[in-house]
């Protein structure tokens, strides 16, 4: 979450606010690992990465080493959680009304203070609820993570893959109690999110 | 020989959905009043003056500053403008408390080479925000938002008030009070102002020169009792009729009514006014419905209407449905607008240069400020 948090702000707040030739396009490979098989994704990151990949260790002159450790779990997390927290974070920022950006401005507010004094803080519950929803996410990626990451217990192994394992390995003890961990932290997150984003168009400032 | 700049030198051009907006304008006033009936345009440009609109052509020149040049591909951003913006909607920023809101413009005023405690208490004062500082925003009344919102605009240091129909959605009490608040604001801060209204007594208590909208054409400009009374402007404005605004200063409370002094009067001229809680020697604002004003040849005797001046008709004009007949109260004093028939200019044989005399009640005096 912390990798995405920035970047997915950025490109949040530029769909929902700018326009740009191509807005669309960035739109939708944005959204793209939201749709595609996560393996898929999980399989393009590998050629990305491998030895002669685009951002492979020749390509670059050294090596991220990603491959295998829990670099390439937070990767293929991030990856996977990005469409939805930009998905979610652009919504946050479409419920504050422009004027008040606009307003700012003629305060002889920069546009990064507009941003950060105005759009920024009217935003904060959506965007807390974006984050957790990524983290959602993130939390039940399997797919993308056991190809590049591979599922190494202790390693790494998350909490979707570990899962796998008990139930390939006849564990059912270990995967229900994995499950409730699933179940009880899922739901917390998608309450909380639906709570926030609730109060999120009550406050926005948007007329109605 | 070098003659300041005009305050105001503006030629914009800006596509509206239903009409274009154009407008020429150069003039100096202290405050401009922009009328129209809702939906002319008024709004747009106020926000081509801050900066707003994305589609605006042509020029807009503000004290010497060229704020948007498009031949020369010029644009200043809002920003850089250096303008206190209050739109009719306020646009108070939610989620904080009053003061937060009030200090959102201080880095530029601070820029501007100001004192921000000064200037903050000054606004305070002026506006009676002390009690309202620490309270959230949505908390508010309508009032004490608008209240907020020009307190956040002063506090930012403007060069340039932007008002958009700063009375429009308050009731008829609340009116007379942020009236009361903007004249003071116009007066203690001596900041130009533009103010968008489609009410004419607003901009004829705010303002010295107005101009007129429709369609988004300009129709006329000048000073508000010219402007009000052409024809064509009062057809525009005919709901209300004309008012005839007038300052004063209060002389003395006598029983059940006030005498006000007119200002600016070389003859003294004093009327009366229904109580107006206002101190003696303080200034007074009021106006007289020109069809509550009847004329008289003679001084009238034995009449229950307390005030009686005496003046000289200046000019007589046919609005097509009245006849509005302007009189100059006094030698060189204010003059005032009488509603008449033409039965009644026939059959008093008024004209131009005839000796009147114009007679009204008391309460027919309604008191703005």
């Amino acid at each position: 979450m912390v990798v995405i948090f920035v970047p997915g702000l950025a490109v949040a707040y530029l769909l929902s606010r700018k326009d740009f030739p191509g807005k669309h396009v960035v739109s939708a490979l944005v959204t793209l690992p939201l749709v595609l098989p996560p393996t898929a994704v999980g399989y393009l990151l590998l050629t990305v990465f491998a030895e002669r990949g685009l951002l492979g260790p020749e390509t670059l002159g050294f090596d991220f080493s990603i491959l295998l450790t829990w670099k390439a779990v937070v990767v293929a997390c991030s990856v996977m959680a990005f469409p939805i927290f930009v998905r979610t974070a652009k919504l946050a920022f479409g419920e504050v009304d422009p004027r008040l950006e606009d307003m700012g401005k003629t305060l002889g507010m920069s546009a990064w203070r507009v941003f950060f004094s105005v759009s920024l803080p009217l935003a904060s519950r959506g965007l807390v609820a974006a984050a957790l929803l990524g983290f959602a996410r993130s939390m039940g990626e399997f797919g993308a993570t056991v190809i590049i990451a591979g599922n190494i217990p202790g390693k790494t192994q998350t909490l979707a893959s570990a899962i796998f394992t008990a139930q390939q390995r006849g564990d059912d003890a270990s995967a229900t109690a994995l499950l409730w961990v699933a179940l009880l932290v899922g739901f917390a997150i998608v309450y909380t999110t639906e709570w926030l984003s609730m109060r999120q168009s009550r406050e926005g400032g948007r007329r109605k | 020989m070098s003659e300041a700049p005009v305050l105001f030198d503006i030629d914009l051009n800006v596509p509206l959905q239903e009409f274009d907006l154009e407008l020429e304008y150069s003039g100096s006033p202290k405050s401009l009043g922009v009328f129209g009936v809702s939906g002319s345009g008024k709004t747009t440009f106020l926000e081509c003056l801050a900066g707003l609109k994305k589609f605006d052509d042509g020029r807009i020149v503000f004290d010497g500053e060229v704020w948007l040049e498009s031949a020369k591909g010029k644009r200043t951003k809002p920003m850089y403008r250096n303008i206190g913006y209050v739109p009719q909607d306020y646009l108070l920023f939610p989620k904080r408390d009053v003061r937060s809101n009030l200090e959102s413009g201080k880095k530029r005023l601070l820029e501007n080479g100001l004192e921000f405690e000064e200037v903050f208490g000054n606004a305070i004062e002026t506006l009676e925000l002390q009690s309202l500082l620490d309270r959230r925003v949505e908390l508010l009344s309508g009032g004490e938002r608008q209240r907020v919102a020009l307190g956040r605009a002063l506090c930012s240091g403007p060069s340039l008030l932007l008002l958009d129909e700063p009375l429009a959605s308050l009731d008829s009490g609340l009116r007379r009070k942020i009236l009361s608040y903007l004249v003071k604001v116009r007066d203690v801060f001596e900041i130009p102002m533009v103010v968008v209204s489609h009410n004419p007594i607003e901009l004829q208590a705010l303002c010295d020169e107005i101009l007129v909208i429709s369609e988004g054409k300009l129709i006329t400009a000048g000073p508000p009792n010219r402007v009000f009374t052409d024809a064509g402007v009062f057809e525009l404005a005919k709901e209300g009729g004309f008012e005839n605004v007038f300052n004063g200063r209060v002389l003395e409370h006598s029983g059940k009514t006030d005498i006000v002094c007119l200002e600016s009067d070389k003859e003294e001229t004093c009327i009366r006014l229904p109580v107006t809680g206002i101190g003696i020697g303080d200034k007074a604002l009021f106006s007289i419905a020109s069809d509550d004003l009847m004329l008289s040849l003679q001084e009238p005797v034995g009449l229950s209407a307390r005030n009686c001046l005496r003046g000289w008709i200046v000019s007589i004009s046919d609005s097509g449905s009245r006849i509005l007949s302007r009189l100059s109260i006094g030698e060189g004093g204010p003059e005032m607008i009488v509603e008449l028939t033409q039965d009644a200019v026939d059959d008093l044989k008024l004209a131009v240069g005839s000796e009147v005399y114009a007679i009204f009640k008391t309460n027919s005096v309604r008191i703005l400020v």
